[in-house]
């Protein structure tokens, strides 16, 4: 199958810089606004081109934008595109949902113009995800297979029976975290299963992950390492604070970001925040962000009578969000399963210091910040509350946090990573 | 002649139980917790009191009945001794048992094992005389060698130990200080004229301290033999080697399974083998010795860590804020005179409420390195700061009382002399209406 490159791959060394090719599976990439996925896959793809890599970054991509092709990334990074190509296919995979959600995608325009909708599920898509990854398996040269989350798990597995390369799958999430513990999605676990038996390697983004692909998914210990996620810590420009009336009424203001969906654990977040307001009405909760959840917490608000206190800001992106971030006392994330978790790191680069659930994997790497199991809402309202009494509390989560982030950088990841790619490929030349 | 001064410090604080801020005005125990967690402090005791009190004082004793010539030091924190009182009489009985022999020496200390001499010099005075009465008390003796908290030191504590009549005080033996010196002499504190700083061989005690059930470590197992031997090999180039270190070393912080117990046991026999070796308490030891030179420390040295300073308590801004925040009440609640604020407000001012909210390992990711009944630092700052909320609370109220007492009391002295006033007035009518009517009738 894989006759028109040379049988040991492309890598050469020169100066000691071991070069290669790698053949990236993803379905997200800034600037699109998804979540912390795109993210990861933007930073690891940065650095690993830093490092001497050559990353042929594939995403599955909606019709209407086919056949004017338009690299995802144009806008943000341009440095990118001397090192990365990117693929787009006629996909249309959309981040976040389970196997069985419809997507529609245009196939055609009929006579007077109108669209012609195709609807498909999220399986059809990643099937033909795969069978698109098994052609271009066949006409790129590369290394290595990378496939990020679970809806390119069947094509990396895809790529890798086309071309023969070793296969290497990211966990940035698993069926149990998307369903918060029950009700998980039996095709996507199977999907699951597939991919980690058929992976060379299987990467996660905390111990915490790693943990439930052991319990969960039956995966050996030994077949998984843990790398976690970086952060961009590069000083951010400081904005104008939102809010400022209600600052200047001397309010708190306690911010969730994130989508609103079960996994999130936006409903405890609702719950502690009336306890908060009974013992100090000057707080107000700021909820940003979108998702199937959203009437139910909405409701939730209601019936707890906490609509004058509680504040749904939309999901926020880009300035808007820093703007948030800035302005905030604190910030919340109360995951019921949180794989890694980029809010409180993204929180504290903005100076806001966070709350965050233990079922998290950010826990892992962040000292300074508070911690508290997601279910427990008395102690999540207490610990809220002790941020905005304690002034000295606050202050040394904001400056040590800080500085703990300097140590989280995307390089150390990718780092780990390209070791990983080196390890493969000269285990397989050995 | 070489001796040997053991001292072993017996402490356990009162754990400020998970204190949240919907306790504050409703719950005034912050000691009380009654979980199976390691912040419930009757469990914490009757736990060390199993692995290390009572094994340990058994031992001790039976050491103390067949060698005549054993003797050690202890210093006990009143927090641990009112605690054994509560919880475990029997451990108490069986420390006053050793006391009671004459060659075990009982050390001043604070009463709360707090850092008051560093934050509020009338506050330590007042703690170091509540414990010297508490041990007086409970040990009928009096101690005349001073230890502060976590070994803490500097040039004008062991100046006020000189000023107050102790023989001596006790410090880490440390290198920044000592130069090319060493710790097996006794030593005069800079300033001072009469007192004697004996100064702990911390590379000896933390063989045993720290390193004993080490298995990394080289010397492991470590045999009493070869600890005597260790000992034995400073004869001519000393004169006293002071073992200082946690009483809680034996069975809790070395468990029984590394052996510690059996090296305890064993000695004094390896020790009192070459007739030129033997042991010594403080006092003998500081009696016996001249000083050797000037043991100049003009700032906080500790026990603790590499750096041997204070910042294991004081080091980061929640450390700094919760101990500014307690010593600022002071006057406050002593004027309430109540003594329940009182001993709360103390008991909260023990060190190691303190080294829970330490974030220094942390800096390693090492968060586990060290001994705490939190989840994490900030837990402890939280529990702390919430239950010094509800103390300042109540002594607003207290305070508030007393003045409304004061004031209803002062309504009460204008009352009565409003009485008086009237009294006089009357006697005065009647005496000249008296008159009068004498001048009447003698008209």
């Amino acid at each position: 199958m894989c006759y028109h490159w040379p049988v040991r791959g492309i890598f050469f060394v020169i100066n000691g810089i071991f070069y290669m090719r790698v053949l990236t599976f993803g379905w997200d990439f800034p600037p699109s606004r998804n979540g912390g996925l795109g993210v990861a896959c933007f930073g690891l793809t940065r650095e690993l081109s830093r490092d001497g890599v050559e990353v042929i970054f594939v995403l599955p991509k909606k019709q209407d934008t086919i056949g004017s092709p338009r690299f995802v990334f144009a806008d943000t990074e341009r440095k990118i595109n001397l090192y990365a190509k990117v693929y787009e296919i006629a996909s249309s995979l959309i981040p976040y949902h389970s196997s069985d959600n419809l997507v529609q995608s245009l196939v055609s325009y009929d006579a007077i113009g109108c669209p012609v909708h195709k609807t498909r599920t999220i399986l059809e898509e990643i099937h033909r995800y795969a069978q698109q990854a098994a052609a271009i398996a066949q006409e790129e040269k590369f290394d290595v297979i990378h496939a990020h989350d679970w809806t390119s798990y069947l094509a990396g597995v895809a790529a890798k029976v086309a071309s023969g390369k070793p296969l290497i799958l990211h966990v940035h999430a698993t069926s149990f975290d998307q369903a918060a513990g029950n009700n998980v999605d039996s095709e996507m676990f199977k999907i699951e299963c597939e991919g980690f038996t058929q992976a060379d390697q299987i990467v996660t983004v905390s111990q915490f992950t790693k943990n439930i692909l052991i319990e969960k998914h039956g995966v050996p210990a030994d077949k998984i390492q843990v790398v976690h996620n970086g952060c961009d810590n590069a000083p951010v420009p400081r904005y104008e604070p939102v809010l400022k009336e209600l600052k200047a009424q001397g309010k708190k203001i306690v911010l969730y970001h994130g989508r609103i969906t079960i996994q999130k654990g936006v409903d405890y977040f609702v719950r502690a925040a009336r306890m908060v307001i009974d013992v100090d009405p000057n707080v107000v909760f700021v909820i940003s962000g979108w998702g199937d959840m959203q009437n139910q917490i909405v409701e939730q608000v209601g019936k707890m009578g906490l609509s004058g206190q509680v504040i749904f800001a939309g999901a926020l992106w880009e300035e808007e969000r820093d703007r948030m971030y800035q302005t905030a006392d604190l910030v919340v994330m109360p995951s019921v399963s949180e794989p890694f978790g980029l809010v409180p790191l993204e929180a504290i680069l903005h100076g806001a210091p966070s709350l965050v659930s233990k079922q998290s994997g950010v826990v892992e790497v962040m000292t300074h910040v508070l911690k508290v199991d997601f279910w427990d809402v008395e102690e999540m309202a207490n610990q809220i509350l002790a941020v905005l009494r304690y002034e000295a509390l606050g202050k040394q989560l904001r400056e040590y946090g800080r500085q703990e982030i300097n140590r989280l950088s995307w390089s150390e990841a990718a780092k780990k990573i390209y070791q990983l790619y080196r390890n493969l490929v000269n285990y397989i030349h050995s | 002649m070489l001796t040997v001064c053991p001292y072993f410090h017996v402490h356990q604080p009162y754990r400020v139980k998970r204190y949240r801020v919907f306790d504050i005005g409703n719950d005034n125990q912050y000691f009380n917790d009654n979980s199976a967690s390691d912040l419930n402090n009757s469990r914490i005791i009757n736990k060390v009191a199993d692995k290390s009190y009572r094994p340990t004082n058994k031992i001790l004793k039976e050491l103390l009945e067949t060698y005549p010539d054993f003797r050690f030091a202890l210093s006990f924190s009143g927090t641990v001794l009112d605690q054994f009182e509560a919880y475990a009489p029997d451990v108490l009985e069986s420390f006053q048992a050793l006391v009671a022999t004459g060659r075990v020496e009982v050390l001043a200390d604070t009463y709360y094992h707090s850092l008051a001499f560093f934050y509020s010099l009338p506050e330590f005075e007042r703690q170091v005389a509540m414990h010297a009465r508490r041990i007086k008390e409970l040990f009928s003796v009096t101690p005349r060698v001073f230890r502060n908290t976590e070994l803490s030191y500097r040039n004008d504590l062991a100046k006020w130990c000189e000023d107050n009549g102790y023989l001596g005080i006790m410090a880490e033996g440390w290198d920044k200080y000592l130069g090319w010196r060493s710790p097996n002499f006794v030593y005069q504190p800079a300033g001072c004229s009469k007192i004697k700083v004996l100064l702990k061989n911390y590379k000896l005690s933390d063989d045993v301290a720290f390193r004993f059930g080490n298995r990394g470590w080289a010397s492991f197992p470590l045999s009493a033999d070869t600890f005597g031997n260790w000992i034995n090999a400073h004869h001519g180039d000393g004169q006293t080697i002071n073992l200082f270190m946690d009483y809680e070393t034996f069975g809790e912080h070395q468990w029984e399974d590394t052996g510690i117990f059996d090296f305890l046991r064993a000695l004094p026999k390896v020790i009192l083998r070459r007739a030129d070796t033997s042991f010594k308490t403080p006092t003998e030891t500081i009696l016996a010795y001249d000083s050797v030179g000037t043991y100049d420390v003009p700032d906080i040295l500790t026990w603790a860590d590499t750096d041997r300073d204070l910042t294991a308590w004081n080091g980061n801004d929640i450390q700094r804020d919760a101990l500014a925040k307690i010593y600022k009440m002071e006057d406050d609640v002593l004027k309430t005179e109540e003594i329940d604020l009182i001993e709360s407000w103390r008991k909260l001012q023990t060190s190691d409420h303190f080294y829970y909210m330490c974030t220094k390992w942390s800096q390693d990711g090492d968060v586990h390195a060290y001994f705490s009944p939190y989840h994490s630092p900030y837990d402890a700052y939280i529990a702390f700061m919430n239950a010094l909320s509800d103390l300042q609370l109540r002594v607003q109220y207290a305070l508030k009382a007393k003045v409304a007492m004061a004031e209803k009391e002062a309504v009460v002295t204008i009352h009565l002399s409003f009485k008086m006033r009237l009294l006089a007035w009357w006697r005065r009518l009647y005496s000249t209406s008296s008159f009068f009517s004498k001048k009447i009738g003698k008209k």
